[in-house]
């Protein structure tokens, strides 16, 4: 890969003990954080937490959720005081008394949730509060041409005077990377934003953070996909229960090191290899669904008890297809259900047919925060009779499915927005299951923002479903855990489904390079109308199947 | 302190492995959060009761469920309505036109139950339209309603020409509005039947729970296979019957029915709903809130009365009051979520 950024120190895994001392290399950190401790009620969320990020290079913050990353960026970036410790910037020690102390001292947090306003105009966001003006009014111009000086630095080529919301997602991070810039931050801290990102969109971002090491500055970059990682990082700090517990170089380390140093001890992923390939008739066939200029798929289908994956960059269309099926988009589906054709107006009829869909944001589509735990779990039981006594019904079915997750809650009356990620996840999947008829389940990148430890529970879970004989339709960005989980893997591009492959006898590369380009590999069958039969009785050599005459990736 | 833990004890044990019981003083503030507004209520009666005398008669009290009633009819539908995340503002004008019907149709001889039936069913049809509209096209329902509150309103001056209405009212009309049962007020007893329905209709059957669940998070309900848009449009049908029964009663009270009546009720609904503690967003709440917000509200008035303070400085008391309580309810609600 390019290295801009690497050309500085390689070393092997360094103990967490000798993070304290100076690097061999003699020029001073740029950041030394040393047991950093920081107490809330009930939990020690920093227990003597250290961290070294030297001049110019990337340096990745690892953990499993709840490890104390995000607490101690916060009281990097000067939201929160530490209870003891102490943070040198280039050798002098700092005191952050707050978020504008933290940009002051040229630290610049970039969060998750962009919090850029999005009815504002690029121009205007960047220069919030500090526009260039004459008294109370704005000098338009100036600012415009600093907007876009900031814009061009990032390598962004869109307009400055295009309101945020209009923008695409890749952009909106592309200003607020900017928007960190004109603060003149020497170490800027991302947080996860790979989390919204499609692989071409990643790849900017990725650019940009290598000329801003080149410069000199320092990026901290916290990330859950180790492939990432291992990519744009030169080294790791790997945090666990509020502790460092390593440094690692990363160009001599493993993704499978980094995993062990997260969890802890060496928790066994089980493989859908291990599982008996489902076969019998399928239970979903999708026909085709078209939605004209989203997605044109032709011939998926699912047996009872397989779990097929769906890969594709961002915008190929995976969850376009599975809001199709779940009717909660205009498109013309022609699917079936154990042969009986779906005919789906609503959401709610396809819940009917025995359809579940864990949706893409589980915040906005999958949960109701605010109501507890056994209420979310229960609602979907609720629509059919009898009528009366909701939430002791909804008590009585959820509890047993709430142990069997392993949700962990104070009490199933909990409100479901206090737990965490996994847990919530968990409670999404646990709505289903307390329905107790669900045929097909339909997951949008399920485990988006969960740890290495609740990314191996929810698919032991889904894994158990489909060995009760639920078809299971699993669309996710993460190629590693497709191939880990899927029975067969679909690869989608620009909206139409190109080449099937089995993980079992296919490396990810093959699949992940038809993904980025939507080509069929070489020497792949034409197999026309039985695709998942060709594939499952292994009949090509590279174990894919391509459909249509022409893959569409071919013409542009 | 450590007796009160061994009084938790036995409960703990019967929960299985997970859940741990909260510590006794956190149980202690969460009844006071449940039941602020009780307190808060039971505090102003047991003020009123020292500076005025006359206030604990049984005929004061009797008065003061009369008042309350019909508001409270209202605020009951607008406790549904709120806890969707939507918003009624044509009750006033469907209460009115309500009343102006049923005074109407009697007058023209018929049947007084029929004609309660007939403007019921008129103001659910009206709620049903405004909520239908908001649900089924995605228009805020803040528009529709207030659209309907004018049309509304108008149309009921329309029917007389802006006239009262009314004639030769039967004597069993007349008791529903304006009857006692010994010393309670029918209309009292209708507001807390109505009350303690809906109170069923949210605790112990699934619309109910529907209800919260679209008030909660709109997008997840309808993902979850549930009739969203059918439940927004009941919740306004709902509080559109509720409102014309609020003006049926007024109508059997008054003998006449009155185009102009309960202008800015909507407002005194709206108020007694969040000083009730739900939320404006929906999803959280009740109906009992609602319930002591609107006796609350009036024993406020009532108060205001009997000490000769005059209707200016009662609205700027009941005002005020609401600042407060909204403001105590904001600050015990932070303490619960920090605990």
């Amino acid at each position: 890969m390019s290295t801009e950024g690497q050309e500085s120190q390689k070393e092997g895994a360094v103990s967490p003990h000798d993070t304290d001392a100076r690097p061999a290399g003699g020029d001073t950190p740029r950041l030394i954080m040393r047991g950093i401790v920081k107490r809330f009620p009930g939990t020690l969320a920093n227990d003597g937490a250290d961290l070294v990020v030297r001049p110019g290079e990337v340096h990745c913050l690892l953990g499993e959720n709840g490890a104390g990353k995000s607490t101690l960026m916060k009281i990097l970036a000067g939201s929160y005081r530490p209870d003891a410790g102490e943070i040198l910037l280039d050798g002098e020690p700092v005191t952050l008394a707050g978020p504008q102390a933290g940009l002051a001292a040229g630290i610049a947090v970039i969060y998750q949730e962009l919090d850029l306003v999005p009815d504002l105009t690029v121009a205007q966001n960047l220069l919030l509060g500090h526009a260039p003006s004459w008294g109370p009014v704005v000098r338009r111009k100036e600012r415009a041409e600093l907007a876009r000086a900031a814009i061009a630095r990032v390598g962004g080529n869109f307009s400055v005077h295009t309101p945020v919301r209009a923008l695409p997602i890749a952009a909106q991070q592309l200003t607020a990377i900017a928007r960190a810039l004109t603060a003149d931050a020497r170490l800027i801290v991302m947080d996860e934003p790979s989390a919204t990102l499609g692989e071409s969109d990643l790849r900017t971002v990725f650019d940009v953070i290598r000329s801003l090491t080149a410069q000199g500055r320092s990026v901290i970059y916290i990330s859950h996909r180790l492939d990432e990682v291992m990519e744009i990082g030169d080294r790791a700090t790997v945090m666990r229960d509020g502790r460092s517990v390593a440094v690692r170089d990363l160009a001599t380390t493993t993704a499978d090191e980094l995993v062990a140093d997260m969890i802890g001890e060496n928790r066994e992923l089980v493989r859908t290899t291990d599982r008996p390939r489902p076969d019998g008739p399928p239970l979903l066939e999708i026909r085709s669904a078209r939605s004209p200029g989203l997605i044109d798929i032709k011939g998926i289908e699912v047996r009872a008890g397989e779990i097929v994956g769906l890969a594709g960059l961002g915008g190929a269309g995976r969850t376009t297809l599975l809001k199709a099926l779940f009717a909660d988009t205009r498109a013309t589906v022609s699917a079936s259900v154990d042969g009986k054709d779906l005919r789906l107006r609503s959401p709610a009829a396809a819940v009917r047919a025995g359809l579940a869909l864990v949706p893409e944001s589980r915040k906005e589509q999958g949960l109701m925060l605010e109501l507890s735990v056994a209420r979310n779990a229960a609602v979907t039981a609720l629509t059919r009779p009898p009528w009366l006594f909701p939430r002791r019904l909804g008590r009585r079915l959820a509890a047993p499915v709430i142990t069997d997750l392993g949700v962990r809650c104070s009490s199933p009356d909990q409100p479901v927005g206090k737990l965490s990620g996994g847990n919530q996840q968990k409670v999404v999947l646990a709505k289903w299951i307390t329905r107790g008829d669900i045929r097909v389940l339909l997951l949008d990148e399920p485990t988006r923002g969960l740890d290495v430890g609740a990314k191996a529970d929810l698919y032991r879970q889904v894994r158990h479903l489909a060995d009760q004989g639920v078809a299971v339709l699993l669309a996710s960005s993460e190629l590693s855990e497709l191939t880990a989980n899927a029975d067969r893997v679909w690869v989608l591009h620009e909206g139409r489904n190109v080449a099937c492959f089995d993980p079992r006898t296919t490396d990810e590369n093959t699949i992940a390079h038809a993904v980025i380009t939507g080509a069929a590999p070489t020497g792949a069958a034409s197999a026309g109308a039985a695709p998942t039969g060709a594939t499952s009785t292994g009949a090509t050599s590279t174990g894919a199947t391509s459909i249509g005459a022409t893959p569409p990736g071919a013409s542009s | 302190m450590s007796t009160s833990t061994t009084v938790a004890d036995p409960k703990s044990a019967s929960g299985d492995s997970g859940p741990r019981p909260p510590s006794p003083r956190w149980r202690g503030a969460d009844l006071v959060v449940r039941f602020n507004l009780v307190l808060v209520f039971l505090a102003l009666c047991v003020v009123a009761s020292l500076l005025a005398p006359e206030f604990l008669t049984v005929r004061n009290m009797s008065n003061l469920l009369q008042q309350s009633a019909l508001t409270g009819i209202v605020a009951v539908g607008m406790t549904l309505v709120i806890l969707t995340a939507g918003i009624d503002l044509s009750v006033g004008s469907v209460a009115a036109f309500g009343g102006m019907t049923v005074a109407l149709l009697i007058d023209h001889d018929i049947n007084f139950v029929l004609a309660i039936g007939v403007s019921l069913a008129a103001g659910a049809l009206f709620g049903a339209v405004m909520g239908g509209l908001s649900a089924y096209l995605s228009l805020p329902a803040f528009m529709t309603t207030l659209a309907g509150l004018t049309a509304i309103r108008g149309l009921t001056y329309l029917l007389t020409d802006g006239e009262p209405a009314g004639g030769e009212i039967p004597h069993a009309f007349q008791l529903l509005g304006g009857g006692f049962v010994g010393y309670v007020p029918i209309v009292g007893l209708i507001f807390v039947a109505v009350a303690v329905a809906a109170g069923l209709l949210l605790r112990g059957t699934t619309f109910g729970e529907y209800i919260y669940a679209v008030g909660s998070n709109k997008e997840a309900a309808r993902l979850s296979g549930l009739p969203v848009r059918g439940v927004i449009t009941a919740v306004f049908a709902i509080s559109g019957a509720l409102s014309a029964l609020a003006g049926v009663l007024l109508t059997s009270r008054l003998t006449i029915g009155q185009p102009t009546a309960f202008n800015g009720l909507e407002l005194d609904a709206i108020a007694a709903v969040v000083l009730g503690g739900t939320n404006l967003f929906g999803g959280r709440g009740g109906v009992m809130g609602t319930f002591v917000a609107v006796l609350l509200l009036s024993v406020l008035r009532n108060l205001c009365n009997l000490m000769g303070l005059g209707s200016f400085f009662q609205m700027v008391v009941t005002g005020l009051i609401l600042v407060v309580a909204l403001i105590l309810n904001m600050l015990i609600e932070k303490r619960g979520s920090r605990a």
